[in-house]
């Protein structure tokens, strides 16, 4: 039996390892939600992180005077913006006052800087130099100052892996900011699109697309991109809609996490109303 | 023979090290080489067969868990890649197939059976269209890989006996 075994492992081992290695895989594909596994993945970009992020500060410098200038730019249009949004704000408190509204704004930002990038085109994602030691959480959303980036996944001591608007796993639940209308925003690997809209619903290209107050996970409203397609979808009862994203993801470097994930009050209201129903 | 077994790993690790720092600086149109391919190529050549498609699930995997990827989705295609890139490790035309251009060939090869396995596992769904996802997700890939291939049929430390 043992030399029938050996014999078989001799002249198949590479058919068999093969088998074998790819049950593994499935196997492996099939536990990625179990916390274990999470941290063990957290341990393993933590520690390689720390290495990467020498190299990408070595290659930072170089894009730093570019950076600068472009900084610089963004800096005089925001104090224009400001001295605006200050007058806007100030009408909004006397508002919000008169009508006894909570307020929302003001969410604490840390900064980050993108230490290295995934391989993939379809599972975009960054790994950020800000951790639990700096309050990081999974599901907190990234941002730059053009908008919205990602979404933290993994959360090590002192990295964090986000995955991009060019991730097929990050399916984003966004509204058009002149109608109003809700939908879902995802990666094909090519572009980004919004599924599930009607043929029927007013949707023009050139609408600015923000995140929805009805996001699971994005609190805020958070500007994504603008509508750069409108068009009949080849279904026939849904439209296509294509995305232009506001933030470029592949010259960013410096990011911000918004220190904020979706309120568990909120998530424990939605959770009873669903059970009693 | 401790030394044969961990110098794959080293080099794996210094080429990801590139591959998620630097490499992503001479991405066209979000279209990267695949350095880590390479490198599995060149030593299931090297090695053997049975070398490569171990070769190939440890490096998948590593890649998994470093990158923040499906975890699986990699290991599953570079345990393929690496045994497809096996087959072309006979005795006799080991030489050839790492010193001529036939290498980046086989790297095309491998790279795209790496490219479509991996977009199937972590972009297909019905909506997808499968011509444009197996175009830009494996073909440009795999030829941006093989070009870079080029490069290391004349790098010195290729030369090595094996």
């Amino acid at each position: 039996m043992f030399r029938f075994l050996s014999k078989v492992w001799t002249n198949f081992r590479e058919y068999i390892a093969l088998v074998l290695l790819i049950l593994l895989s499935l196997i492996i594909l099939s536990q990625n939600k179990n916390p274990n596994v999470q941290k063990v993945r957290a341990i393993a970009f933590g520690s390689f992180a720390t290495i990467t992020s020498v190299i990408s500060d070595i290659f930072s410098v170089t894009n730093l005077k570019r950076e600068n200038e472009e900084l610089r730019e963004t800096n005089a249009k925001l104090m224009l913006q400001i001295s605006r949004l200050r007058e806007f704000g100030i009408v909004n408190k006397e508002l919000k006052d008169l009508l006894a509204f909570k307020d929302t704004t003001g969410f604490p930002l840390i900064p980050a800087s993108i230490v290295s990038r995934s391989l993939s085109m379809t599972q975009n994602t960054i790994t950020l130099n800000a951790g639990k030691k700096d309050s990081v959480l999974p599901g907190m959303p990234v941002i730059n100052d053009k908008g919205f980036i990602g979404i933290v996944s993994s959360v090590s001591e002192n990295f964090s892996i986000a995955r991009t608007l060019n991730n097929v796993d990050l399916r984003l639940t966004v509204i058009d900011e002149r109608s109003r209308i809700n939908g879902i925003l995802k990666w094909t690997g090519e572009e980004l699109i919004i599924i599930n809209i009607p043929n029927t619903f007013d949707v023009e290209a050139g609408d600015r697309i923000i995140t929805s107050d009805v996001s699971s996970i994005v609190p805020i409203p958070i500007p994504v991109g603008i509508v750069e397609e409108f068009s009949p979808g080849e279904t026939g009862v849904f439209s296509y809609i294509r995305v232009k994203p506001f933030a470029d993801l592949t010259p960013v470097e410096n990011v911000f996490i918004l220190a904020k994930v979706k309120s568990k009050q909120i998530d424990n209201l939605e959770f009873n109303f669903y059970r009693q129903q | 023979m401790k030394w044969k077994l961990i110098t794959p790993f080293i080099t794996f690790f210094a080429v990801l090290l590139v591959q998620i720092t630097v490499i992503p600086l001479i991405a066209i149109a979000g279209v990267i080489p695949d350095l880590v391919l390479i490198t599995l190529v060149y030593y299931s050549i090297s090695r053997d067969q049975f070398y490569g498609t171990v070769l190939g699930a440890s490096y998948g995997f590593f890649i998994d868990l470093i990158t923040g990827s499906l975890l699986g989705s990699s290991m599953l295609s570079k345990t393929i890649a690496g045994f497809t890139a096996g087959y072309f490790s006979t005795e006799t035309k080991k030489e050839i197939n790492i010193s001529t251009y036939i290498f980046s060939l086989i790297v095309f090869i491998c790279a795209l059976i790496d490219s479509i396995i991996f977009s199937f596992f972590s972009a297909f769904d019905v909506q997808t269209n499968i011509f444009k996802l197996l175009f830009g997700q494996a073909l440009l890939p795999s030829l941006y890989t093989a070009i870079v291939s080029i490069l290391f049929i004349f790098s010195p430390f290729k030369r090595r006996k094996f």
